[in-house]
């Protein structure tokens, strides 16, 4: 896994200090970066137009949140902005490029090679309630619980998004402020665990979505996190027609959802920000991999936010595709 | 047709007329029939339908067609549409590969609805309750075959549960 020599606060340091210049110079009038949450272990985004601001700045294994997702909305209003981006921001950024959402040359993206983000409900299962009783070293957790001391890969604890992750390092960037690390993840086999998962017949699946799509407060967070929902207006708004009415009952949330994961087909750049985002952990993550599976399966290796020029499997075709249906 | 258009302009966006029949359609005896709603292609599948009439060929009247510009024209939200209020299958049908009146149209309906297709089986639906054929324009056999299979394979399935609105089973 990728780490470097440096401590956290010695890359934060690093980070602050190149991004502090260009915000000083000029060189860009916002900074997106991250900066500590109400909880220890939430990093949330920060929007920084000074160098006060940026004394708030953190680069620590909680800084999850995708801020590519901001972009097209700071642009608006900001001539130059520069946004630090992990594996995932670097992809959703392509994606936004790709949806044309975004001007390149507008945007200064500072190169962060991430090293995976934690946790805390599964630092929470081994006993870990505040920031002092975790100490990062390298690959390890140290972990102190009433029995004493606990070593364990930091592996253990990342989240889904990031365990799954075949791209840590950004793929796109004009500085990269950190060294490169190993990815952990071999895109071809990133789907086997959905194999293991497997449900055999409709009616188990249909009662699993339905089981995790009945807990769906229809706050939408996952479509507003995600960088591939970038429609102005969004079908689950649409007044005519209207498809979506204001309750909340389970078939309305099945619908919403299948249709939202529909629209990311073969745009969805796997960056589980809609699963994080949840606020009732509903597995979101694996209705949109299992997509991306079927599309490599039927139409060939893709994978979204890597090059910006390759046409999204879905807005192009071949006279000889396959179907997955009976074409004769 | 004509009050599937009808419902199309009311207060939805969808497929509802025509589909609210499916519980109550039981043709005299109360047996359930299935509902099946096909999306037929203008220029190829629903001409076919029109030559399976014209060389009156019978198919299953649980069958009702709305006919769109192209096969894809129609939007997964009106496939979901159909099954929240009623439908106990869609299907869609278009022009043969290679034969789209706009030259490209189906080989996008193609991927997408493949892709679609798998999307609603990870969700729990039943493959078969949604299906997509290519009939042209001179297979009115095979239109009204494609019909008389789907309906049996629905049929043999029983009514459809999954998405059903439930505010839509009692309007019948």
């Amino acid at each position: 896994m990728a780490q470097d020599n440096l401590n956290r606060d010695q890359a934060t340091a690093r980070i602050r200090a190149a991004v502090t210049q260009d915000l000083l110079s000029g060189r860009i009038s916002l900074l997106l970066g991250w900066q500590k949450g109400l909880f220890w272990w939430r990093s949330r985004p920060l929007f920084a137009r000074s160098q006060q601001d940026l004394e708030r700045l953190v680069w620590d294994s909680f800084c999850a949140v995708n801020l590519s997702r901001y972009l097209p909305e700071e642009l608006s209003i900001e001539e130059r902005v520069g946004i630090l981006v992990k594996g995932c921001d670097a992809r959703a950024f392509h994606r936004l490029l790709q949806d044309r959402m975004l001007d390149r040359e507008r945007v200064l993206l500072y190169g962060l090679p991430c090293p995976g983000m934690l946790d805390y409900r599964l630092l929470a299962e081994a006993g870990v309630k505040e920031a002092e009783q975790m100490l990062e070293e390298g690959e390890e957790l140290v972990i102190q619980t009433g029995g004493g001391e606990e070593r364990r890969p930091r592996t253990d604890f990342l989240l889904e998004k990031c365990r799954l992750c075949p791209h840590p390092d950004p793929v796109v960037y004009d500085q990269l402020l950190l060294p490169p690390g190993e990815p952990w993840m071999d895109p071809a086999s990133r789907f086997q665990d959905l194999e293991a998962r497997e449900r055999p017949t409709p009616a188990e699946r249909y009662a699993y979505w339905s089981g995790e799509l009945q807990r769906c407060l229809s706050c939408y967070a996952c479509r507003q996190v995600c960088p591939a929902c970038s429609c102005r207006e969004c079908f689950a708004e649409q007044q005519e027609p209207r498809w979506l009415g204001k309750g909340a009952g389970l078939n309305e949330n099945m619908l919403f959802h299948i249709i939202r994961v529909y629209h990311g087909a073969g745009r969805c750049i796997e960056c589980g920000e809609c699963q994080r985002a949840c606020p009732v952990g509903i597995p979101l993550l694996e209705l949109s991999r299992r997509l991306a599976k079927d599309i490599e399966e039927l139409y060939g290796p893709y994978e979204a936010g890597m090059d910006p020029e390759a046409p999204p499997p879905l807005l192009t075709y071949r006279p000889e595709d396959p179907a997955a249906f009976p074409e004769k | 047709m004509s009050e599937a258009l009808k419902g199309k302009g009311a207060d939805n966006g969808g497929t509802a007329a025509g589909v609210g029949g499916s519980r109550s359609s039981g043709s005299g005896n109360g047996a359930w029939q299935p509902l099946i709603v096909a999306f037929c292609c203008n220029w190829c599948s629903y001409a076919g339908g029109d030559l399976a009439g014209t060389s009156r060929l019978s198919y299953p009247a649980n069958v009702r067609v709305i006919r769109v510009t192209c096969s894809s024209r129609v939007n997964p939200l009106h496939v979901m549409r159909a099954f929240q209020r009623g439908a106990d299958g869609v299907l869609i049908a278009g022009c043969h590969p290679g034969d789209c009146h706009y030259t490209s149209g189906n080989y996008h309906a193609r991927r997408r609805f493949s892709i679609f297709a798998r999307l609603l089986e990870h969700a729990g639906l039943e493959p078969e309750r949604f299906q997509v054929r290519w009939i042209s324009s001179s297979e009115g056999d095979r239109f009204a075959e494609v019909m008389q299979e789907m309906t049996e394979t629905i049929k043999a399935l029983g009514p459809n549960e999954r998405w059903v609105d439930p505010r839509w089973l009692k309007i019948t």
